[in-house]
């Protein structure tokens, strides 16, 4: 279904703006400098691609109005027409003829001007040449600017006027004015129509949506028709005539009988047999309104008689269609739109016959068989008089059976709380579901400050399963010094175990060193051995060891210490003594490492501790890998802080001297 | 569910804005303001065009303004003097205006007899043959340099041929050929499009007389046969001459004033 929608017309300039658009952008978006010294050929070229764009640009804007502005003889015959009637389609033609000329009159001066381009031979002769070809096509749009005028304010009635689909189900409101057409609309549709007590308020075509048995229904309220010879009628009128003419929908002819809109009952009359050839093929029903005012058994006898012959009249709308010749309900009602009394009677009276109507048509063209086989039920033919009931298992009605149960057995908090007094009344005991080792502490009190401490920072859930590890460690390295005398099978002699101790000990000691080595790489800096830190490479360290293997160590000695104090005897003559102190320093930091864990300790930094400004151990555990981090490159490099920056050498030795196998030596 | 007038049907349920008057009043009065920002800051060529509109926009205030102004002041109105009115001291003195027209003819003849006719544009630059022809180069290696080809507008008539390319001494492209002109009737003070019948004329030499060249100053022959023109013996005009006041090859049409 197309939906006629004529918003999405571009806006149409008037003529001194298009001129400005266009030579405007021609301005900047071809070249802007040329120069009296270039080749001929460029010149030419420069100023005839000015030339040609221009007119395809004007070209091109105008090729968009003349194909966006709706065909009157393309599009359905009801907008045709109202198009003519609101704008004439003679003028709405010339207009568009005038533009479609315009455009192929730009076209030619183009062509013949950069034909006349490829005799320039100068810069100027080029230049007037362009300037005239472009003052030709500008004067030929500013011909145009009556026409652009006109078309703009079509444009802009053309967007406003109702999306009416002509193909669907639609309701027709007419009438005279001021019988409570627009009034009847409103009640109806969700459309806000001005209702007014003077004529002619509705002037033109409004649209509202209403719904009959999941139906869209279209109901067009039309402004109020004149009895008046065809040639005299206005455009306001001419509107309501040309949606009666051209719409399949139902028509519902209003009458005021109460005479309040200042016409009589007879005019009305008159009007309708005026007019009652559009009606046609139409579902055509009487609607009186207004009998708040005036009741239809108060008429008077003349008046009666020429509502009886309009009923008569719209019956053969009815028998036309081969509806029985009885039915004579839907065809004169009566309602008020001020008390509502009626309204929706009506409505579903004509959306009811409307519908009738279009099934019977449907059913009767070809296209139904297509559509026929689409929806077919099937109903078997019984071949014996045998009942064959539909069967369902028995698990699963008793499984239905016991789902209603359930539905009602458990009950809820709510139902509690309704029971006992509601919601401000009853307060639900949150500890009744908790789970603890015994039932008699659910309702204890837990206390908050005990001692001047907070409980809350002592209570940890698995507190005793940290205690039993931590015993558990501790308890391993006692253990772990006896083991070995346990560990081999085999007899040994006293010194024979002394030594077997020794050793292990000795390289447990190692496998500890090494350990702690390991793990700390990562942020101890590889310095070489000159700058042990640790004094663990000394003289004497060297001699105990030799002594140890069995060894004479004093010539050793000497030999290092006169190396390495060559220099700087004077200075440094106690250096020897401190590091002895220090070899053991080592061995007592791990000692002191292990024993030093105390209950206060007893957590690992990564647990959790609430208060200390974690969110939880997830966030701890970050930080503590954050801050590791930061610190990782500075303890890499050696440095001693954050704002140690110093160079050990400011000119290395490799950096400023020796030749280079390939390349020069420019740069140092 | 809104219909095509429903800013008007809004207005008319809901009233304006409590503040939209004097929001309008103010909005229009800094519009004054950004016009003259705009005035000031407007670059290029842009500029260029919004100070000109502006010109001609003050120009039309000035007068408007002067014409108010005027109904206020009073002027001294002089009495309308007859043609021909002649001073007390003159009135015996009448033979200097014959003596005037006399003159008058003996210098149209004179004229004639020159060879000097009245029209609009008497003197005009005269062209060069270098800027008038173009050089062509011909034959195996382009030695040759006789040719020439004409540089500006021409008109060759409806039974033109071509002399054999061999032979052709002056080309004259088609291009450049124009037939009809847009001429302008000094007293009607309207132009028509008028076709070329022929070239009477050209003020640089006979030559180019020969070749049909339309250059500024160029006396042809137009066709009036529309204009409806009759001689005062009843017969109808269908020719007369036009001088050519614009350069045609630089403006790409050939406009002309016709000689009454």
């Amino acid at each position: 279904m197309v939906q006629y929608n004529f918003k999405k017309i571009t806006v149409v300039p008037n003529a001194t703006d298009f001129i400005n658009i266009i030579l405007s952008r021609t301005q900047r978006q071809t070249p802007t400098v040329v120069h009296k010294g270039y080749a001929i050929s460029r010149l030419r070229q420069f100023y005839m691609r000015k030339v040609k764009y221009t007119q395809q640009n004007f070209h091109d804007k105008l090729s968009t109005i003349i194909e966006e502005f709706p065909r009157l003889d393309d599009i359905h015959p009801f907008y045709g027409d109202l198009l003519h009637v609101l704008y004439n389609k003679d003028h709405y033609k010339l207009a568009l003829g005038a533009i479609n000329t315009a455009r192929n009159q730009i076209g030619k001066v183009a062509k013949d001007y950069v034909k006349l381009l490829k005799y320039g031979d100068s810069l100027y002769r080029c230049k007037s040449l362009k300037v005239a070809a472009l003052g030709r096509m500008c004067t030929l749009v500013k011909k145009l600017s009556g026409s652009l005028a006109y078309l703009e304010q079509i444009r802009q009635h053309m967007a406003r006027l109702p999306s009416i689909d002509p193909n669907t189900r639609t309701l027709l409101i007419c009438g005279y004015p001021n019988v409570g057409k627009s009034s009847f609309m409103n009640k109806i549709t969700r459309a806000d129509v001005d209702v007014q007590p003077y004529a002619f308020t509705t002037k033109s075509l409004f649209v509202g949506h209403t719904d009959y048995k999941y139906l869209r229904y279209q109901v067009i309220d039309t402004p109020g028709i004149l009895d008046r010879p065809f040639e005299d009628r206005n455009i306001i009128e001419m509107c309501s005539i040309t949606a009666l003419a051209h719409l399949r929908s139902a028509v519902l002819f209003f009458l005021d009988i109460s005479g309040s809109c200042g016409y009589s009952i007879a005019q009305q009359a008159a009007l309708f047999h005026s007019i009652k050839s559009l009606f046609m093929n139409k579902p055509l029903m009487i609607v009186c309104n207004k009998t708040d005012l005036q009741p239809l058994e108060g008429l008077s006898e003349g008046d009666m008689k020429l509502v009886m012959e309009m009923k008569a009249e719209a019956m053969k709308t009815v028998i036309g269609q081969g509806g029985e010749a009885t039915d004579d309900e839907g065809v004169l009602l009566t309602m008020s739109t001020l008390t509502e009394d009626g309204v929706m009677a009506v409505k579903n009276a004509a959306c009811g016959r409307l519908l009738n109507q279009r099934v019977e048509i449907k059913m009767k063209s070809k296209k139904i068989n297509d559509c026929l086989n689409r929806f077919h039920v099937a109903i078997p033919k019984p071949r014996d008089q045998k009942e064959r009931p539909s069967c369902i298992p028995q698990a699963v009605l008793e499984a239905r059976a016991q789902q209603a149960a359930e539905k009602e057995k458990r009950k809820t908090e709510r139902d509690l709380e309704d029971e006992n007094g509601g919601a401000g009344v009853y307060s639900a005991s949150l500890k009744k579901n908790y789970i603890l080792a015994n039932e008699e502490w659910k309702e204890d009190i837990l206390p908050e400050i005990l001692d001047g401490h907070n409980v809350a920072d002592f209570i940890d859930p698995d507190i005793l399963m940290r205690l039993e590890e931590l015993e558990r460690e501790e308890g391993m390295h006692q253990v772990e010094d006896d083991e070995d005398f346990e560990m081999d099978g085999k007899d040994l002699t006293p010194e024979e175990q002394e030594a077997l101790a020794a050793i292990r000990k000795k390289k447990s000691m190692l496998i500890q060193q090494h350990r702690v080595k390991k793990s700390t790489a990562e942020s101890r800096p590889t310095v070489p051995r000159k700058f042990d830190k640790s004094r663990e490479f000394t003289a004497k360290r060297m001699g105990r060891q030799l002594s140890s293997l069995g060894l004479d160590p004093s010539l050793a000695i000497e030999r290092a210490r006169s190396r390495s104090r060559g220099r700087k005897r004077e200075r440094s003559p106690e250096r020897g003594d401190a590091m002895d102190v220090d070899t053991d320093e080592s061995n007592k930091k791990l000692r002191l490492r292990s024993r030093s864990r105390s209950r206060s300790m007893s957590r690992p930094p990564t647990e959790f501790v609430p208060g200390a400004g974690f969110k939880d151990s997830e966030q701890k555990v970050k930080a503590i890998k954050l801050a590791k981090k930061s610190v990782k490159k500075r303890n890499k490099n050696a440095r001693r802080g954050e704002a140690d920056r110093v160079i050990p050498t400011l000119k290395p030795k490799h950096l400023f001297s020796g030749k280079r196998s390939i390349g020069k030596t420019d740069r140092r | 569910m809104p219909q095509g007038d429903y800013i008007e049907r809004h207005r008319k349920l809901h009233g304006y804005r409590h503040d939209h008057f004097e929001r309008k009043r103010k909005k229009e009065a800094r519009e004054v303001h950004k016009r003259s920002a705009m005035a000031q800051k407007a670059l290029g060529i842009k500029g260029k065009l919004f100070a000109k509109k502006r010109y001609a926009e003050k120009a039309l205030m000035k007068k408007t303004l002067a014409m108010h102004e005027e109904s206020s002041s009073r002027r001294k109105v002089d009495d309308d003097v007859h043609e021909g009115a002649v001073p007390a001291y003159l009135l015996d003195r009448d033979t200097t205006t014959r003596a005037k027209v006399l003159s008058n003819t003996i210098k149209q003849k004179r004229k004639e007899k020159a060879g000097k006719w009245e029209v609009p544009l008497p003197k005009v630059r005269p062209v060069a043959e270098d800027e008038m022809f173009k050089v062509i180069r011909t034959g195996k290696r382009k030695t040759k340099q006789w040719k020439r080809m004409v540089t500006k507008a021409t008109f060759v008539g409806p039974s033109f041929t071509r002399k054999p390319p061999k032979y052709e001494r002056f080309i004259r492209p088609s291009g450049l050929r124009f037939n009809k002109a847009h001429v302008t009737h000094p007293e009607l003070k309207c132009t028509f499009n008028l076709e070329i019948i022929g070239v009477k004329k050209n003020p640089n030499g006979s030559m180019y007389t020969s070749l049909g060249v339309l250059t500024k100053g160029t006396i042809i022959e137009v066709n009036v046969s529309e204009l409806g023109l009759v001689t005062p013996a009843g017969k109808v005009v269908w020719g007369k001459y036009a001088q050519v006041t614009n350069n045609p090859e630089n403006d790409g049409c050939v406009n002309g004033v016709l000689l009454v």
